[in-house]
């Protein structure tokens, strides 16, 4: 392995730890076939059956269910072949101290098999691999397969997650002050687990869905103000902005409020950050930020309740809410259904969704004036508890 | 070859009626006569050779001679049995002199098919017909011109003459001239040749035709068909002019019970009695004597009468499963053929056996209905096939069962009915009418050898199955035994090595699990990757 200057000690570590659990795995297949036998691997199963949540660690699991994927099974020869393939890319990758994207990985593995058959002269014609759905879906099975994470794995993904903060932190050979970039932010990297913390000058971590409240947030100094680290997922969170983000909670025992929007999709980033996808619960161990906790927008930050009044007036719910679609109630009887949101507050919470058959976006909250989201509602909500868990 | 040459012949009937009634055996236009002398005479042929266990040359030629009026010439040779030479005359030249009129399978049945030739030749233009012959042990060659005098059913002899015979050939050559339409009936005459092949193998052919082309068929086997034997007719298929015919020829003055139990089969001295005590004829009476009202007083009774054994199968020539399988192989080259004879049965007192063969896959071309090759006494029937039982029994079959899947596949059914009266619907002998024990006898033998077309679909699907399950595997292995390789290598350089090796060993391994042993299978599969 070459150890040029710009190749970083935690980032030499990471790819020598990768490379040989992964060369570990699949030398396990050449040793089979040495044997004669079959070649098989066993891979945990991801399907929604498969997915436990663990209502201790709070966590969404990966199951015990376990298939078996034989080379010398006509439904599976295929994607053995892929599996084998698109470990060796990524490995030849790590060798050469490259950081590829899904995207680079699907062009390195495409090309086209053909085989001839002398005795009939037909071409039977295919590629390793069409489109990159199906590449990035056998770079999941190498995952699960390996118990190895894409980010240990130094495969890029775009960058969507920001921070901006009292910290500093290493990245690479520079030590960056997320306190010092302006208007700006900083772009939470692929591979967070190369991040060093260095210090930190915070009480806890604000992470906002939308990209335009975190900007005016920033721009209003709420994070100097507050003493907190404030971050965006910009939408639905990426898995470097999550494991930041657990990293965060887990080494700096930070508490974690989530800010969304008042509607089962903004519900879902809450419960992504929190618990974990279904579709990706392997890596909810490493991704998932059990401690977080929903600051809102609530129901009852709407329409108040018995003991709460409401932040909206009657006239402003007018003018703000959105009428719920089909579509909303048919989530938010889904969500309902998770285990994970089987919580009182939270039934109490899609129940009274279901009934009002409303949503409202944080934006709603921000037009009654900036100042009113930075200084009244948000630090309200914190200091008064105000959240659901 | 020690059968008897010699054949009985007899006379019993006029010319007029057949120079009348061209349509009735099959003259009906110039383009069918073509084709109908071309199958007359290459039948007369085949029955001097094979039935005489001698291994058939027959060669066809025709010439057109004349430009302006379509008259050609039809040279027909074989290397038969030949002709007497006392008896060519009248057998060429009297309607209804034939060896044919005793009772056993030949092709031509009533004996008058290539004075229908001669016949229709005369009656369009003016040149006799020729005759070569030499029979068997003959030390020359006799050589006639002949015509028919057609009012007084006699022979005209415009040339006789003879030659020695140096080179022991036997055979016999006919040429005749013909008024013909060779273009409309040029698809069927090559058809009926074909046909006539796939049926004897052990034949040879040779067909010249008016454009000078030539085509061969080579003999692909020695060995023939057992011969029929000659049979006494069976009571049930009697009627008053055989029994007339069978009394007028006698040789020997029988009274009537003899004359039943000598002339018949099935009849023995209780039942010769029985009968005679039925039909009220004193047992004594010689048969000669006779009279009308007590022939048709004993066909009535010889008719109804319910205890006789079946007729005898020994007068049919069947050409056996092995036979038939050779002639569908050499023709048409398919991937499976099956063949079966069934066990003889009997109609109305004329036995019967049906034969059938399948041929499947290979040069068949496909197509939405199997293509059917009809025969009766070994000969083809080429016209009016939608009209025959065969075609009726075949279109009933439903080839899904069978294990066809495709809507066009390439299929053959050959159907062979052999019997001493074979059902045609016309004289003109194209098509065999629906008689229900014979359509029964045709569907049991199509359904045999198509049960074994079943089971060779099924194996090879099976097996293309398997070669499709490797083909799947071996597609991929080159590619698994790479990136494997990667992880073994220590340098780029190793890789290659590494991943032959494991190539290698998972194609053992795929192999076996498939349970594919065809070791030549690798070397004609070749994995490209790019």
């Amino acid at each position: 392995m070459s150890e040029g200057p710009r190749i970083s000690r935690s980032d030499r570590e990471a790819r020598k730890r990768a490379m040989e659990l992964l060369r570990a795995k699949l030398l396990e297949i050449s040793e089979q076939i040495k044997k004669g036998n079959p070649p098989e691997i066993l891979i945990p199963k991801r399907t929604l059956s498969n997915t436990v949540y663990d209502s201790q660690r709070k966590l969404l699991l990966l199951g015990n269910e376990k298939f078996r994927r034989n080379f010398i099974d006509l439904n599976e020869s295929r994607r053995f072949m892929q599996t084998a393939l698109m470990s060796s890319i990524i490995y030849n990758a790590l060798l050469n101290d490259e950081y590829p994207t899904i995207r680079d990985l699907y062009y390195r593995g495409k090309h086209s098999i053909s085989l001839k058959d002398e005795a009939t002269g037909k071409v039977y014609e295919e590629n390793t691999w069409d489109e990159q759905k199906e590449s990035d879906s056998v770079i999941v099975d190498i995952e699960v397969f390996t118990s190895l994470l894409r980010e240990e794995m130094l495969i890029l993904s775009k960058e969507k997650g920001k921070v901006v903060g009292d910290m500093r932190i290493r990245s690479g050979n520079d030590v960056i002050d997320l306190s010092k970039l302006g208007h700006g932010a900083y772009a939470i990297e692929p591979t967070p687990d190369l991040v060093e913390f260095l210090d930190v000058n915070a009480d806890y971590v604000l992470v906002v869905e939308k990209d335009a409240v975190f900007q005016q947030l920033h721009r209003a100094g709420f994070w100097k103000q507050y003493k907190c680290l404030l971050i965006t997922s910009a939408g639905q969170p990426d898995r470097a902005t999550r494991r930041f983000v657990r990293r965060l909670s887990e080494e700096l025992k930070l508490p974690v409020y989530i800010l969304t929007d008042a509607d089962p999709y903004g519900w879902y980033i809450y419960s992504v950050f929190r618990i974990g996808s279904i579709m990706l619960s392997y890596e909810s161990e490493r991704l998932a930020t059990p401690d977080g906790k929903f600051l809102g927008v609530s129901m009852d930050d709407i329409f108040g309740s018995k003991t709460k009044k409401a932040y909206l007036s009657e006239a402003e719910r007018r003018n703000f809410i959105i009428k719920a679609k089909d579509a909303d109630i048919k989530r938010a009887q889904e969500i309902r259904s998770y285990d994970w949101f089987k919580t009182k507050a939270w039934q109490n919470e899609i129940d009274v969704f279901l009934q009002r058959k409303a949503k409202l976006e944080i934006e709603a909250m921000a037009s009654k004036g900036l100042k009113f989201l930075a200084f009244n509602y948000i630090p309200e909500k914190i200091q008064t508890r105000d959240w659901i868990s | 070859m020690s059968s008897d040459s010699k054949e009985r012949f007899a006379s019993i009937s006029p010319a007029e009626f057949f120079k009348r009634n061209p349509e009735l055996v099959g003259f009906s236009n110039p383009s069918r006569a073509l084709y109908q002398s071309v199958r007359e005479t290459v039948e007369n042929s085949l029955d001097a050779t094979d039935i005489h266990l001698i291994l058939p040359s027959v060669k066809v030629s025709l010439d057109r001679i004349d430009l302006e009026k379509e008259v050609y010439r039809l040279t027909i040779e074989d290397n038969g049995i030949g002709i007497p030479p006392q008896v060519v005359p009248n057998a060429f030249g009297k309607v209804l002199y034939s060896s044919k009129y005793t009772i056993r399978q030949t092709r031509g049945m009533y004996g008058l098919g290539v004075k229908a030739v001669l016949l229709y030749s005369q009656m369009y233009q003016d040149r006799p017909f020729e005759v070569q012959t030499s029979p068997r042990g003959s030390n020359r060659v006799y050589y006639f011109k002949l015509k028919i005098d057609i009012s007084r059913n006699e022979p005209i002899i415009f040339h006789r003459s003879s030659i020695e015979n140096p080179t022991g050939w036997h055979g016999t050559i006919i040429t005749v001239y013909l008024v013909g339409d060779w273009l409309r009936s040029k698809q069927k005459i090559y058809e009926y040749i074909k046909r006539t092949y796939i049926l004897s193998p052990y034949a040879e052919f040779t067909f010249r035709d008016p454009e000078g082309n030539i085509t061969y068929y080579p003999r692909v086997t020695n060995k023939l068909p057992r011969p029929p034997e000659e049979v006494k007719p069976h009571p049930y298929g009697v009627d008053i002019e055989l029994l007339k015919y069978l009394i007028a020829t006698l040789r020997y003055q029988y009274d009537v019970r003899s004359f039943l139990i000598n002339e018949f089969q099935s009849i023995g001295e209780i039942t010769a009695e029985e009968i005679l005590k039925q039909a009220g004829v004193s047992s004594s009476t010689p048969a000669s004597k006779l009279t009308d009202d007590q022939i048709s007083k004993l066909v009535e009774v010889m008719k109804k009468y319910e205890k006789f054994r079946p007729p005898s199968a020994d007068a049919l020539s069947t050409l056996g499963e092995e036979l038939i399988t050779i002639g569908l192989n050499k023709v048409f080259s398919p991937d499976m053929v099956s063949a079966e004879t069934r066990k003889p049965k009997a109609y109305q007192g004329h036995p019967f056996i049906v034969e059938a063969g399948i041929a499947y896959g290979g040069a068949i071309p496909p197509s939405e209905f199997p293509i059917v090759l009809r025969y009766a006494n070994k000969i083809p029937l080429v016209y009016d096939e939608k009209s025959d039982v065969i075609w009726k029994v075949v279109e009933e079959i439903d080839w899904r069962r069978y294990g066809i899947e495709e809507n066009q596949f390439p299929l053959v059914v050959l159907v062979h009915l052999c019997s001493t009266k074979v059902p045609y619907k016309s004289a003109g002998k194209e098509s065999i009418a629906d008689v229900e024990e014979i359509e029964k006898e045709i569907k049991f033998a199509i359904m045999s050898a198509a049960r074994q077309l079943r089971l060779f679909l099924l194996e090879r699907k099976k097996q293309e199955d398997e070669r499709k399950r490797m083909l799947t595997y071996m597609k991929y292995i080159p590619e698994l035994a790479r990136s494997l390789a990667v992880f073994e290598a220590s340098n780029e350089n190793e890789i290659d090595s590494r991943a032959k090796e494991l190539e290698k060993k998972l194609i053992e391994i795929v192999s076996k699990k498939v349970g594919l042993n065809d070791p030549t299978l690798y070397d004609k599969l070749k994995v490209e990757i790019s």
